[in-house]
Parts: C-alpha cells; structure tokens; sequence
C-alpha cells in the first residue's frame, strides 16, 4: 500500500502544524503566558512592570470586591447553568415528541436567541427593562401593577436576577437542542420495554431519560459554568457591576482594575484566578457528572 | 518610533537608488509637493454631532493656513480616549496632538512618565495666559513629585465647563414658583412646590454617567464662597484636607431625602443620565443640574433655561463646579522641534478667538474670552452661559470635579452614591468613604 506524507514519523510532520501553532502561540499562549507573568507584578500600563511576586495574591484575598464578585458570580450560575439546563430538558423532552416538521420551527424559534451576539442582547434588555422607556413596566403600569414596576437594572435586589434572566433566556436554547441531539442517540426499545412493564412518562423521565442524558448533562454544564465564570458582556452593557457592584463580577471587576484605574498587574492576577476557577469547577463536573458506565 | 512629520523623502530615495538616477529626478519632481507634506496626528474627543462639524471646520481653517500640514484626526469618545491613549503613546504609536483628561488618572501619570511635554513655552510665546485665567491653567499643571495644580503646565483647553441649574420655567410658573430665584432657600422651596404640583422637582439617573455626583458636588460647592476657596483647592491638588464639611455633608443629607421622598425622577436608579436629560427635556421635571456640554440638546426647547446653583445666605460668591473640558496637550512622540512647534502652533489656533467665536456659533461655550466686537449669534442658553462665565471668572468661583482629587474617586462615589441614595448609607458614612479614599491616595503618594 502506498504510504502517505502524513505516515511519516511526527518530527517530520511538524512543519504541518506550525501555521496553526504560530496563530495559537501568538493569540492564545502568548497572552495568557503573559498574564500569568503579570500576575506577579505592579504595573500601570506605562513604566516597566515591578515584580512584587505573591503580593497582588495576597491583596486580592482579602479584597472585599473580590469577594463580592465571586459571590454574585456564584449565584449567577444558577442562571448560567442551573435554569438553562431544566428548562433544556423539559423542552427537549416536549419538543421531541412533537412531529418532525412542527418541531423544526419550534426548534429553530427557541433556539433563535443563542445565534445573537449576547452584547446586542444585553443592550436590547437594558431597554426593555428602563423604567421611563421601558415596555416592561409600561406594560405593569397598563395592567394597574405600577408597585410592581420596579427600576429592575438599578435595584439592589433585583439587579442580578434581571441580568440573569437574560442569560437564561440566551442558554435554554442550546441546552435544549444538546439534549434533543441525545435524545436522539437512545433507543427506543428501551422505552418500549419500560411502557411493556407499565413505567408512567415521568417515571421513564426520571429513570431512564435523565440517567441516559448524563454526558449531555455533563456537557452542558461545563459549557455553561465556563460562560458563567466568562461573563461580562451582557453585565457590562447593562449595568457595568452597578448599582454599588451588586452585579460586579470577576471580568468586570478584571476591566475597572486594569482599563479604568490602570492597576494591569493586580488586574491580570484576577484573570489567573478566574482560569483557576474554571479548571477547579470542571475538574468537579468531570469527577462527579459520570454515567453509570463511565462514558 | 512613529516620527512626527511622516514625509516621504526615503521613499523617494528609495525609488531612486532601485530606477537609477533620471528615474530618481522624475520620482522626486513628482513627489515634490508629497515630500513636502507632514502629517500631524490628532486624537480628540468630539463626537457629538455638532462638535465634529466644528472640529472639521476648525482643521480645515488649520490646513488652509498651513498648506504643508495634513491633520490626521481620530475621534474617539471621552471613555475610549482615556482607555487607549496612555497605552499607544507609550508604544510610540499615538498621536502628536491630543486630549486629555486632567486630573491623576490621566494626564497626572503621563505627565510623570514623561508621556506628555510641557508647554509652558508656547504660552509665552502666544499669551495664551491672557486669553484664559490662571486658575484655569493651574488645572493643566504637575510637578515632578507628582503634585497637581503647580509645576509645568501640560494643556490648554477649548471648551469652558459649568456644572449648573437647568431649570424648565414652564413648569415652575405652572407649580406656581416665581422667578428668577434668588436664593438656595428659594430653591428648596421651589423643590417643594413643584413636588406638591404633582410633577417631578428634579430629573436623575443613576445608572449611567454622572447627574448625581453633579448634583452632590454643585449643592456642595454653592455653599462655599469664592473667598473661602482655599480648603476646595487643597483638597481636589491633593494638598490634603478633609471631604468632611458642612457643605459635603448638608449637599449628601438632601440627596438622600429628595431621593427618599420622591423628588427624583421614578424609577431613577435604572435609568441612566442621558435618558433623564431627554426626559427633562421632554418636560417630565423642573429642574436638572449638570454642564454647559447639554446646551445643545438643551435648546430644543425654549422653556428651559440656565443658572448657577443659588446661594445659601451668606455666601456672597458661591462656587459653581466646572472648569474647561479636557486639555489640548503635545505628547512625547513629538521627538523634535519642528514637530513640536506645529502642535503648539494648532493648539494655539485651537484656543484662538477665531475657534472661539466658531464654537459660540456653534451653541457651545469657550474657554477663550470672547472678544468684544465678535461677530457671535449665541442662542439663549449660551447667552446665560456666558454670562455666568464671566462672572465666574472675575470671582474666581470656577469650583472643582470631585473625583479629580485622586485616581479612584470617581469609582469611590460611583460605588457608594446609589447606597446613600437608597438609604443604606448615611451621609456621614458615605462622606467616610471619600474621606477614607483620599486618605489612601494621600498615603501612596508618600
């Protein structure tokens, strides 16, 4: 059989790789080599960086914002991760049982906001939600609920749930279309099987859908725990951490320190910590969210 | 290093060393006019509509007077300007000729990283000291140990600033208010009429920009007469002092009741400053206090009008926050003394009274006198700028922004400004925390 180029041994193959390496080592690695160096200085964007080590560490643990942030980041998730991902299922659980050409339109309309640019949609919901403009509380006030129009982006209470509604309503459809892609991978013997010894739907839900899905699960949360812990763009076109950095988070504490006060050292030591944390938490997904065969 | 004056002589030696010397004469006969051309980069802030028509003009009229120059302009918005402009002229790839924001943050680090150059030459050279005060030049000036409002001067600016009372005379007269009022205690009372009238005293909003720091810091500071300055200045040059005064801590306690009590606008904590302005322009409130940068929206509508914050009794001259928008500064990547003397020479047309008179035409009001027998149309709201401008100035009672008194005061006050008006900070609490910022910028300064 005639041998390919490419069977050669992987020295020699080498060559092959670099235009990809050179744009990863340029816009990836460099970058985060670089952050990560950062780190261990104090730099204000203009003179030589100075090293001082573990010092921003240290600061940053015992930095009460810092705290704040991940704070509201952590309850973030629930909207990140935790709503997509039920109302994901339950759709897909809906959504697949209806006929296949409804299903398309159906699919594709709940889909339609993941295909946005989330910072168009942070923009847009910031509208939606103005208390002078907005058709939210216009709408209350028509139905005679004015004590519930409320100035949702500027409310200590309700600021990070209305910011977080919108990253559930951005989510749920990805999530819903993973798991009909799943759903589709399971055989339907075994739910004729389940409906021969008389299982109800929920029952086959909780039983054998739910446990079958758990890679889908799995995937899922690491994609969306990675956006919580991302997230920025949608919280910096719409309330930029406000009021009084009740929806404050990591990345846009990350862009006040380094952009707006200049402090790109401390700045870069909460990136590294964020990267930390992703790695920790889907360390945590990969260890915990496994199927029974360890698929 | 990007070199000033970008022309195009090696490329025409280039052309002639490769096609041989009559091809060389040709390249550089054709190229003639080229080679003689320089490029001066100009980064700015003037992105409102009829600030680029005026910048436009103005660049115009500059290359017009000097056929050899070619302006480079890049507009940027105030935030993406501050952003970007320290990071490229420390690359060498910036502009020759900027704006820039005077205060720590800004130009205070350039200045002291040798980013920005001095330019206290050319104002001998062209008097720009006797076309603006000299407490306006002292906003413009750092010393080598880093200390604000002495040492060499590093801008000039176009544009004069007041922090003032816009008031819709229309709904007063209908809540029954009689004007002009005369007195800080004609305001409050005023407030209170409009409030019984059923309609909103004040426009606000929190959510963006910066309508309630003015407000704080305009009922702040017309409870400080001109004479009594000193403490203000101290303070905002980082001099030291204390943010604990009866005028802070009065300005502080009525923000929080007129929030309280629903003198605001509603729902004002998500609403952001550029939609309470097109709400107060709309008639929804009767008064709203921020700058002579509004007067162009403003004057769409003509029951709106324009004061400084009345005095309390005893105040003779009271201060009105404001001063001169950012400062037209030389950055270091003018390597040399042509290069050099041609930014000096456009920010002197920059701040001549030609650009003056364009800019009062134009609706906006100059930090350069006007002069006398100038042939200026100032609509209304302007015609009341000027006027407080000049008054202003001979009381020395131009006041000062607040969050120019250290890098992070801005987002100090950002960050607790909705606390105190939400009633989970009390004034002194929330004084506590300016005070306990300047303390910490006081003490890196050591």
């Amino acid at each position: 059989m005639k041998s390919s180029v490419l069977d050669a041994p992987a020295r020699k193959n080498l060559i092959f790789l670099l235009p990809g390496l050179i744009l990863y080592a340029t816009f990836v690695l460099g970058p985060i080599i670089a952050a990560a160096v950062l780190g261990f200085t104090e730099w204000n964007g203009i003179s030589a960086p100075k090293f001082v080590w573990f010092k921003n560490y240290i600061e940053l643990f015992g930095d009460p914002y810092f705290g704040i942030a991940l704070r509201n980041n952590a309850m973030l998730m629930f909207f990140y991760c935790v709503l997509p991902l039920l109302i994901g299922v339950a759709l897909a659980s809906i959504v697949s049982a209806i006929k296949s050409r409804e299903q398309l339109a159906i699919r594709t309309l709940l889909f339609m906001p993941y295909i946005m640019p989330s910072a168009v949609l942070g923009i847009i919901w910031q509208w939606l939600y103005n208390p002078a403009f907005g058709p939210i509380n216009q709408i209350l006030k028509g139905l005679g609920l004015g004590a519930l129009a409320l100035p949702w982006l500027g409310d200590f209470n309700f600021a990070l749930p209305a910011v977080g509604i919108v990253a559930t309503w951005y989510y749920f459809g990805f999530c819903m279309v993973i798991f009909l892609t799943g759903l589709q991978r399971l055989d339907d013997s075994v739910f004729e099987a389940a409906r021969v010894d008389g299982a109800g739907s929920l029952y086959i839900f909780r039983r054998i859908t739910l446990p079958l899905l758990l890679p889908e699960i799995r995937i899922v949360l690491l994609l969306t725990i990675i956006a919580s812990i991302k997230s920025f763009d949608l919280i910096f076109t719409m309330t930029r951490g406000g009021p009084a950095n009740a929806t404050l988070v990591p990345n846009i504490y990350m862009y006040e320190l380094g952009f707006q006060l200049g402090r790109y050292g401390y700045a870069a030591s909460v990136a590294i910590i964020g990267a930390i944390l992703i790695f920790i938490v889907n360390y945590a997904v990969h260890r915990f969210v496994r199927p029974a065969d360890g698929v | 290093m990007l070199h000033s004056f970008r022309t195009n002589a090696a490329r025409a030696r280039r052309a002639g060393v490769m096609t041989g010397t009559a091809a060389a004469m040709t390249a550089s006969m054709m190229l003639g006019h080229a080679a003689a051309a320089t490029d001066l980069p100009v980064w700015d802030d003037y992105s409102y509509e009829g600030q680029v028509a005026v910048m436009e003009s103005l660049n115009k009229n500059f290359e017009a007077a000097h056929p050899d120059v070619k302006i480079q302009r890049t507009q940027r918005t105030f935030d993406d300007l501050a952003l970007t402009l320290k990071l490229a002229v420390s690359a060498g790839d910036g502009p020759i000729v900027t704006k820039v924001n005077q205060g720590a943050k800004d130009m205070g680090t350039m200045a002291q990283e040798g980013l920005l150059l001095p330019v206290d030459d050319y104002i001998a050279e062209y008097g720009w000291a006797e076309r603006q005060s000299d407490s306006l030049l002292a906003r413009d000036r750092w010393s080598e140990d880093g200390q604000f409002g002495t040492g060499p001067t590093y801008g000039i600016s176009g544009l004069a600033e007041i922090v003032g009372l816009y008031y819709n005379q229309k709904v007063l007269e209908d809540a029954g208010v009689e004007l002009p009022l005369t007195s800080f205690e004609d305001f409050l009372a005023a407030l209170d009429k409009v409030k019984a009238s059923g309609q909103t005293p004040i426009a606000m909003g929190t959510a963006k920009q910066h309508l309630a720091l003015h407000l704080l810091a305009a009922v702040s500071q017309a409870h400080i007469d001109a004479s009594d300055r000193a403490q203000l200045d101290d303070l905002v040059y980082g001099r030291g002092g204390s943010w604990n005064t009866p005028g802070n801590l009065e300005s502080a306690t009525l923000m929080q009741d007129w929030a309280e009590n629903g003198y605001f606008t509603d729902g004002f904590q998500g609403i952001s400053g550029d939609d309470a302005v097109q709400l107060f322009i709309a008639g929804q409130a009767a008064f709203m206090t921020s700058g002579t940068w509004y007067f162009g929206d403003m004057q769409i509508n003509p029951d709106i009008h324009f004061m400084a914050i009345p005095a309390p009794e005893g105040i003779s001259a009271p201060l009105s926050v404001g001063g001169v928008d950012l400062a037209w500064a030389i950055t270091s990547i003018a390597d040399d003394d042509a290069s050099r003397d041609l930014a000096g020479a456009y920010i002197d047309y920059m701040v001549s009274p030609e650009a003056a008179i364009e800019w009062a035409n134009a609706g906006y009001l100059p930090s350069t006198t006007l002069p006398d027998d100038a042939d200026v149309d100032l609509a209304p709201l302007l015609t009341e700028g000027v006027a407080m401008w000049k008054t202003l100035n001979a009381n020395d009672a131009i006041g000062h922004y607040p969050d120019w008194a250290s890098p992070t005061m801005l987002k100090t006050i950002d960050d607790n400004m909705p606390l105190l008006l939400a009633g989970r900070q009390t004034p002194e609490e929330f004084i506590g925390m300016l005070d306990t910022d300047y303390a910490g910028y006081l003490a890196s300064k050591n």
